[in-house]
């Protein structure tokens, strides 16, 4: 193709049936190599015509002198056409990196923040990152935002890997945020999903505790702060402001189940409420555990039924339903409290406290065989079933704003 | 065959004085009690003395302890029908037989003053390498409320559990661990991305089904047991026709939320079945930490 450099577009209006006739001839005029993008047909329509840079001025001439009225759509066609050549490059280079991302493997943090920022950069127009606060270790808590628009929309919270172990909840969370991506405008519920409301995804909920996973233990639960003594760290799910102290958490900084020295201590939890906060508009608050196979609904810190119960029940039965139709897997449903334990300082019941009244917590795959080292080949399985009950929770919240 | 077993457990001192400490075990298992194989039901008889029996008497059917029908999503139900499972894996169970509970189908629970709480449980299991489903299980699992650790004791019955055959899969790996020159070792299994080598799947297996002695052992109603991971497995010498290995084991207490490591010496052969010669708990920090590069527990 030959170099187009400097050529103009220019976009012609055609007053009357004269000037038309005027441009058909120029059509015949087959010297001043006019590439006519849209013939000239009759006044109601414009005229836009590729003009070689060496005819340029003569051509502008022309119109000028038959009062034909012009503006110049592109005055570097070649410019234009190197601009897209390059972004087509760049789309097809990540294209290629978000596609061949295994999805059906289990990665390392700094593996998961490259492919956020692919991800946001294949989908500028619906997913951006957004840094909610740093990690008591320095790293920074990225929080997805799907949206297509509007201003501070209503919103879906879902967070996985609050406690680093349960490794299938992280994976699930950047599956599910592929999901989102790659088939918004081609699935129907996504589509309506987002038309009207935003989503939030934080994949890495306890991004030093994933990191220590790694790198010396896989069995860590908690975060890795330093409190007082030899022993590390504070159980994430024992640290919000519901019930804080209560039953179901420990008072000893060893413990797994340690609830920290008061609520809100750790800069993880800090983070999350503070954007929820100010945010101000959302309207489910979802926090995805591993295992057991059980959708929960608050609260922990008291055996006593929220006052939403029987309806948060019913959605959650349905979602388990809806999950179980896929592989047969059985999630058993209910509060918190009665179908595991007693357990206080929990994310779900701090959020239906502060007014999120569509408030769950999974416990994915499996039932103990391989409990929290769940084979990677599980991975995208769990995340496709449990994509069944998010969407029925989503859709629901969508449709019963309050 | 008769089969006597001794536990012998020692008394560690946690070094960081771990307050949740439940290691006393000083239960004595014999053949008759435990293993009544006959028809594929297993009747291990509730070690209750003459007053407890008569205490026990008393209250059924006395409206003043009446049975509570339970709830079979809630947990007072599932960590009852666990302990079932432990206490079947252990007493049917092989490096090709392993079961997990599928579904709690009904559930209620007795208190008996003076003892402790008997919890009646129907389910079914799911046999973790064929995927069949044992329909028709019932048990009764009573928890002591004593001072000190003691194991529930179980009475377990399922129809058709013997419909799962391994006896030439079983004798087969007996065969072929006989004939090694080497005796076998094994590490992390499965490793940190639940990846299993298909040659130490029996000994996951084999590990899981004596963990399960240690986990039924273990167990009370504030404790719900899964083994999360073996550490090690290593076989040992062995002069009569059992094979021996050493295992240490992972196992995760979902209520305490805890991962707690557990030594033990497990018996084998496709006959007799498996049975846990020793066990101890291992102190919290024990285990070495290999080097950053390799995934590890």
């Amino acid at each position: 193709m030959p170099l187009l450099f400097r050529d103009q577009v220019l976009r012609i209006k055609a007053e009357n049936a004269e000037q038309i006739s005027i441009l058909q001839s120029l059509e015949t005029q087959e010297h001043l190599q006019l590439d006519f993008w849209l013939h000239p047909a009759n006044p109601e329509l414009p005229v836009d015509i590729r003009v070689p840079f060496s005819n340029v001025q003569a051509v502008k001439v022309l119109l000028e002198s038959n009062n034909i009225q012009y503006s110049v759509l592109i005055d570097d066609v070649q410019a234009v056409l190197d601009e897209e050549q390059q972004e087509l490059e760049v789309n097809q280079g990540r294209e290629r990196l978000t596609k061949s991302f295994n999805f059906a493997a289990y990665h390392k943090l700094e593996t998961i923040y490259e492919w956020m920022d692919t991800l946001v950069a294949q989908y500028p127009n619906l997913v951006s990152k957004i840094n909610i606060g740093s990690t008591y270790e320095g790293r920074p808590m990225y929080v997805l935002k799907f949206s297509t628009g509007g201003n501070n929309r209503p919103a879906i919270w879902i967070d996985t890997g609050i406690h680093s172990r349960e490794w299938v909840t992280q994976a699930t969370g950047v599956w599910t945020a592929n999901k989102i991506a790659t088939e918004y405008g081609s699935d129907s519920s996504i589509t309506t999903l987002l038309n009207s409301m935003d989503v939030f995804l934080l994949i890495l909920a306890n991004p030093d505790g994933y990191a220590f996973t790694h790198s010396n233990n896989r069995m860590w639960r908690k975060t890795r702060s330093k409190t007082s003594g030899s022993c590390i760290g504070v159980d994430p799910n024992r640290n919000w402001d519901a019930g804080f102290s209560g039953p179901g958490a420990s008072n000893y900084a060893c413990s797994d189940s340690y609830h920290g020295p008061f609520a809100e201590s750790e800069v993880e939890v800090k983070n999350i409420v503070n954007f929820i906060k100010q945010h101000g508009q959302i309207k489910s608050f979802i926090s995805v555990h591993s295992y057991s196979q059980l959708l929960m609904v608050p609260y922990g810190y008291t055996c006593n039924k929220p006052a939403d119960y029987q309806e948060l029940e019913n959605v959650g039965k349905s979602a388990a339903s809806a999950l179980k139709s896929l592989y047969g897997t059985s999630y058993q449903v209910g509060n918190i409290c009665d179908i595991i334990y007693p357990a206080s300082g929990g994310s779900i019941d701090w959020s239906y406290n502060y007014g999120i009244k569509y408030s769950f917590a999974f416990e994915l795959r499996d039932t103990g065989r391989y409990g929290f080292i769940l084979p990677a080949n599980q991975i995208i399985p769990t995340a496709q079933e449990t994509w069944l009950a998010l969407m029925h929770i989503m859709q629901y919240v969508q449709a019963h704003p309050y | 065959m008769r089969w006597t077993l001794w536990i012998v457990l020692g008394l560690f001192p946690l070094i960081d004085g771990h307050p949740t400490l439940k290691t006393d075990q000083n239960s004595l298992e014999t053949a008759d009690a435990a293993l009544n194989h006959q028809n594929g039901s297993l009747n291990s008889v509730l070690h209750l003395d003459d007053t407890e029996k008569a205490a026990l008497e008393t209250t059924r059917n006395d409206p003043a302890f009446p049975m509570k029908e339970l709830n079979t999503s809630h947990y007072p139900a599932t960590r009852a029908a666990k302990v079932a499972q432990h206490y079947l894996n252990y007493h049917h169970g092989s490096p090709f037989k392993w079961f997990m509970v599928h579904a709690v189908k009904k559930a209620s629970s007795e208190d008996i003053p003076e003892v402790g709480k008997k919890y009646h449980i129907q389910f079914s299991v799911q046999e973790q390498a064929t995927k069949e489903i044992v329909g028709n299980c019932t048990a009764e699992i009573l928890f002591r409320h004593t001072e000190v650790q003691s194991a529930p004791e179980v009475n377990c019955t399922c129809d058709d559990l013997l419909k799962i055959k391994t006896s030439d899969a079983d004798h087969a790996l007996y065969h072929h661990i006989k004939h090694q020159p080497e005796p076998m070792t094994g590490m992390d299994i499965p490793d940190s991305h639940g990846n299993i080598p298909k040659e130490m799947e029996p000994f996951w297996y084999l590990g899981g089904i004596g963990a399960s002695f240690i986990m039924w052992q273990q167990s009370n109603e504030s404790t719900l047991y899964n083994m999360a991971h073996v550490h090690s497995v290593k076989q040992l010498n062995s002069e009569n026709d059992l094979l021996a290995f050493e295992y240490v084991v992972l196992l995760h207490d979902m209520v305490s939320q805890e991962i707690i490591h557990w030594h033990m010496q497990v018996a084998w052969n496709p006959t007799q079945g498996v049975k846990v010669t020793q066990c101890h708990l291992l102190p919290k920090g024990t285990l070495k930490q290999p080097s950053a590069e390799k995934h590890k527990i």
